[in-house]
């Protein structure tokens, strides 16, 4: 016994400190590298945080090179595929555009409305928060990962991009800056499992926690009122009870799984298909 | 001067550490790309890592695996050295199991790749869970895992051939 366990500390004492050939470093002095550096990236003095964005904005700017030749194939691919669709496409635009035409009409009454309602009521126009950074920017990196759904920008604190800031894709919120270099910067999707964003459902009071589940592009609603049954085809704004994001912001959708028959919740901008972002510290205009 | 043969025994003995850096610069991941086949997502890195750890640590720098795990944590955006401390404890097991491997068989590589996915991937969690907020899609990693350890026979006799290649140009 004794002597299997002395073999077993040799063999693991023989795996960490030798050197094989044409190796520099030993397994054992590169473990405790990594150590020192997950200590020392937790630790977050302020000469950490400079080195680390000096070194993200490097290897972000390696990555984007070397990643070209497969962005380009994944264009040539969507390009292929798009090209097969644009008939039923056309067809399912032509119908929306008349509905949303028919929409527009009566949004307008509405609007001319509300504002003579707010003007009897003296009521001061709801401005949304403070809208004077908007940066557009375009998605360097979309990084596949189990972990973390995330889109490296190519805009970052040297365009006035700060770390909290809201990200919007054809005028839906997608995301926040989660981490602001000085010429990249990363933004953590609203379908990751860390984003929990306070919403409301559409014709409803109904408050929720709209919760990324990390696939494409489903997402579920967390503290539901008890029996509250959801509605396909209901849109979901934000609330705005966190206090950094505007209430009123459209989020997702809720509509019906075929397959399941169930009703879910979507996002409403397609992630995969996000090519130039707009990110700024409050609403849309 | 520099002879064909010599830059081609160059080539063939970098490929793994190419075939590495590149993965760890780019988000392609083959199977990620195709609708419907992206639930056979499998990490390729860890297969090639243990692979050439096991059977042939020269043709990977150590230095080289810390490397990658640190391009690969910035790129991910998980806490920077818990991705190199991930593929260093693969290589630590690798290590262990070479020096204590008398006749290396396919099978028994097979299996033995299950502890050290469990010790590597038993790293990362504890240092995600501790050194981080972040949480985690524990059954996407779990499937990634297992996809991982079921390719690896597949992989065994691509990395085989390589290593046959370069053999046979040395001989």
């Amino acid at each position: 016994m004794a002597e299997q366990r002395d073999d077993l500390l040799i063999a693991l004492r023989y795996a960490l400190l030798k050197k094989g050939t044409k190796q520099k470093f030993s397994l054992f002095f590169l473990i405790i590298v990594s150590v020192l550096v997950i200590i020392l990236d937790k630790l977050s003095y302020s000469y950490i945080t400079k080195t680390r964005a000096v070194l993200n904005d490097f290897i972000y700017q390696v990555a984007i090179v070397t990643s070209s030749p497969e962005k380009f194939t994944k264009y040539l691919i969507d390009r292929g595929i798009h090209h097969y669709s644009v008939y039923d496409e056309n067809n399912l635009l032509k119908e929306q555009n008349a509905e949303l035409k028919a929409q527009l009409v009566n949004n307008q009454f509405l609007k001319t409305e509300n504002e003579m309602l707010k003007e009897a009521l003296k009521l001061s126009s709801n401005k949304s928060i403070e809208q004077d950074v908007s940066v557009i920017a375009k998605v360097v990196i979309d990084q596949e990962s189990p972990y973390l759904k995330s889109f490296l920008l190519n805009k970052g604190t040297s365009d006035g991009v700060k770390k909290g800031m809201t990200v919007f894709s054809d005028k839906y919120l997608i995301g926040t800056i989660v981490e602001a270099n000085y010429l990249t910067s990363r933004v953590l999707l609203i379908n990751d499992l860390n984003s929990k964003i306070p919403v409301i459902i559409q014709d409803s009071n109904v408050n929720a926690i709209l919760s990324g589940q990390g696939v494409k592009r489903r997402m579920v609603l967390d503290y539901l009122p008890e029996q509250y049954q959801l509605e396909p085809g209901r849109n979901i704004y934000t609330s705005g009870k966190d206090g950094i994001l505007a209430a009123g912001i459209a989020v997702g959708e809720t509509y019906y799984n075929e397959k399941d028959k169930i009703v879910e919740v979507r996002t409403l901008a397609d992630l995969d298909q996000t090519l130039f972002v707009q990110i700024t510290n409050g609403q849309l205009r | 001067m520099l002879s064909f043969k010599f830059i081609k025994e160059k080539f063939i003995k970098s490929l793994p550490l190419v075939i590495l850096y590149f993965l760890s610069l780019n988000s392609f991941v083959l199977v990620n790309d195709i609708p419907n086949v992206d639930v056979f997502s499998f990490n390729l890195q860890m297969i090639i890592i243990y692979f050439y750890a096991l059977k042939f640590p020269e043709y990977l720098g150590f230095g080289h695996v810390f490397l990658i795990g640190i391009f690969k944590d910035v790129l991910i955006g998980t806490p920077l050295g818990s991705t190199a401390l991930c593929y260093l404890v693969l290589c630590l097991v690798a290590t262990y199991l070479r020096n204590v491997t008398l006749r290396p068989r396919l099978a028994s590589e097979w299996f033995t790749f299950v502890p050290a996915l469990f010790f590597s991937n038993a790293t990362y969690f504890t240092i995600i869970n501790n050194f981080s907020n972040l949480s985690f899609y524990y059954v996407e990693l779990l499937r990634v895992t297992f996809f991982t350890f079921l390719f690896f026979p597949i992989f065994y006799f691509f990395l085989n051939s390589h290593l046959k290649l370069y053999n046979k140009d040395n001989a």
